[in-house]
């Protein structure tokens, strides 16, 4: 795992209707030391989803820099993992298939592909859906491969876009205790983009509020883990903390 | 009315076992028709054969050998002209559909030719090649070849970005995309595309031996004509249509069943 750090950051669009130039994010700058969980939130149209967009190369950035593990982001890459609320999986590779796409565009032979996949699907619990295809499987099953194949091929970082905006509420919360124990076991380095505050707060070490294209707060979340829901609703610090993003979100 | 539910029972447990059957069925009342006015109607046999009448001229054209050989050139051809479309046009269509400049470069030259409709073509390719197997392979190509390239762009564009992205995130270089995301995601549509090529594709091409033929069934139908053989005629009609029913349910809705549907890219 890889620091993440992002120097004066910008972002301007360029108007062809208007002729002129649009600041979507300006002056950027943020830290993501290796194996920290940072979420980033804000009111949408803040430009939270650029960002990534950005780190992930999948737009080019107007100014200043991306830097993993100290190299600059040159376009999209395998360092970076990314997990997209779409879910993205490819709906003609089996679930398997899909999770050992990354080892298999590194040329790693298949059986060896289907042993890393199957141990992956074995930590979020699918090992019984290896061979069934992404519309065979409910959403939040389809979003524990979509998380499970960004980790199989072993980002120096995890970029996730409102993972869990697409999956009901009960499945929400079941997926966000699952990505703490993963986050947990495995140290991960995270950027997660979100616009649910009690989830950013749940699952980060420090959660970011972004205001109309710059940073306007940089909160640390100092709560014990393992963090589930049943003690945290309860929970006097969680509650504070949660109150106090959301008042900058609000503000924002 | 329960006197019928055995009888309901029956054709259920009938066509459960013998699926062909529900094929079959709406054709009854058809033939019924087609008999009941060539018996009692005020047309004379030489005019208006009898269902009998052409299963008779099927068994003696099936004896001589004629209608084997001409069916087996008229499938040669539409499966080696459908060959040859599918070759032009699923590359030439994930190039326009992948590229701006080759979009902007083809697309109108694309629509421009495809204007010109495959019978169109006949004067000047009879000119060019004259009454032969040229002329006839140049118009089946020419005709699968559009469909095949409208519906393989339409395939490319409809692919998610997302999952660009997620392909690229993987680590997946330029050629490999296109071979794990772009083809299989298009997939849907260029089976749509050739489903449509071939059946333009199996018209023009009992059009062309019509005109421009020395054997197949277009061929077999104008040369009866000519002996004035209505029964011929219809026996004709009736192989095209079966022949591709046959194309159609044993050949490429299995092919939708095991791709498209199976991934829910196509609704059931």
């Amino acid at each position: 795992m890889k620091n993440l750090s992002l120097k004066s950051l910008s972002k301007t669009y360029f108007d062809p209707y208007a002729g002129s130039h649009y600041t979507a994010l300006h002056d950027i700058t943020l830290d993501v030391p290796a194996g920290e969980f940072v979420s980033v939130v804000g009111p949408s149209g803040c430009g939270k989803s650029t960002i990534l967009n950005m780190v992930a190369g999948f737009i080019p950035h107007s100014g200043g820099e991306i830097l993993v593990g100290g190299q600059p982001v040159k376009g999209p890459g395998p360092d970076r993992g990314v997990v997209f609320q779409s879910f993205a999986l490819f709906p003609w590779k089996t679930v398997l298939e899909n999770v050992g796409f990354g080892p298999k565009m590194r040329g790693v032979p298949k059986a060896e592909r289907d042993e890393i996949a199957r141990e992956y699907l074995a930590m979020a619990g699918l090992s019984h859906a290896a061979d069934r295809y992404p519309n065979e499987l409910s959403g939040g099953m389809q979003q524990r491969v979509g998380v499970v194949r960004a980790l199989a091929n072993k980002p120096d970082v995890l970029l996730m876009d409102e993972p869990f905006a697409s999956v009901d509420a009960q499945t929400r919360m079941t997926l966000q205790e699952e990505l703490t124990r993963i986050w947990e076991e495995r140290r991960p380095t995270v950027l997660f983009i979100t616009h649910d505050v009690p989830e950013a707060v749940f699952l980060a070490n420090r959660v970011v509020v972004l205001s109309k294209g710059h940073v306007l707060a940089d909160v640390p979340v100092p709560l014990a883990r393992p963090r589930v829901w049943d003690k945290l609703v309860e929970d006097e610090e969680f509650k504070d903390l949660s109150n106090k993003v959301l008042a900058l979100v609000r503000s924002a | 009315m329960n006197a019928l539910l055995p009888l309901w029972a029956f054709w259920a447990r009938a066509t459960k076992q013998f699926p062909v059957l529900q094929t079959l069925a709406p054709f009854v009342p058809v033939v019924l028709l087609w008999q009941a006015v060539a018996s009692w109607g005020p047309f004379p046999p030489a005019f208006f054969p009898s269902p009998m009448d052409v299963v008779r001229n099927f068994q003696m054209l099936m004896y001589k050998g004629i209608l084997p050989e001409y069916l087996g050139d008229s499938v040669a051809r539409l499966a080696a002209g459908a060959a040859v479309g599918m070759a032009i046009g699923i590359p030439l269509g994930l190039l326009i559909g992948l590229s701006k400049r080759a979009y902007a470069a083809l697309w109108p030259i694309v629509l421009f030719f495809q204007a010109i409709g495959d019978i169109a073509w006949l004067p000047i390719l009879i000119i060019w090649f004259g009454f032969g197997l040229t002329t006839m392979a140049f118009v089946i190509v020419y005709t699968v070849v559009f469909p095949v390239i409208f519906n393989t762009v339409l395939g490319v564009r409809s692919v998610k970005t997302d999952l660009y992205r997620a392909a690229q995130s993987l680590g997946a270089p330029p050629w490999r995309i296109l071979f794990e995301v772009v083809i299989p995601g298009a997939l849907p549509n260029i089976i749509t595309g050739l489903r449509n090529g071939l059946g333009y594709g199996w018209r023009a091409l009992i059009a062309a031996e019509m005109i421009v033929g020395t054997s197949g069934i277009g061929f077999m139908m104008f040369d009866a004509r000519r002996a004035g053989s209505v029964t011929e005629i219809v026996l004709g009609m009736i192989v095209l249509g079966i022949l591709w029913y046959i194309v159609d349910a044993w050949v490429l809705a299995p092919i939708e069943r095991a791709t498209g549907r199976r991934w829910g890219l196509v609704t059931q």
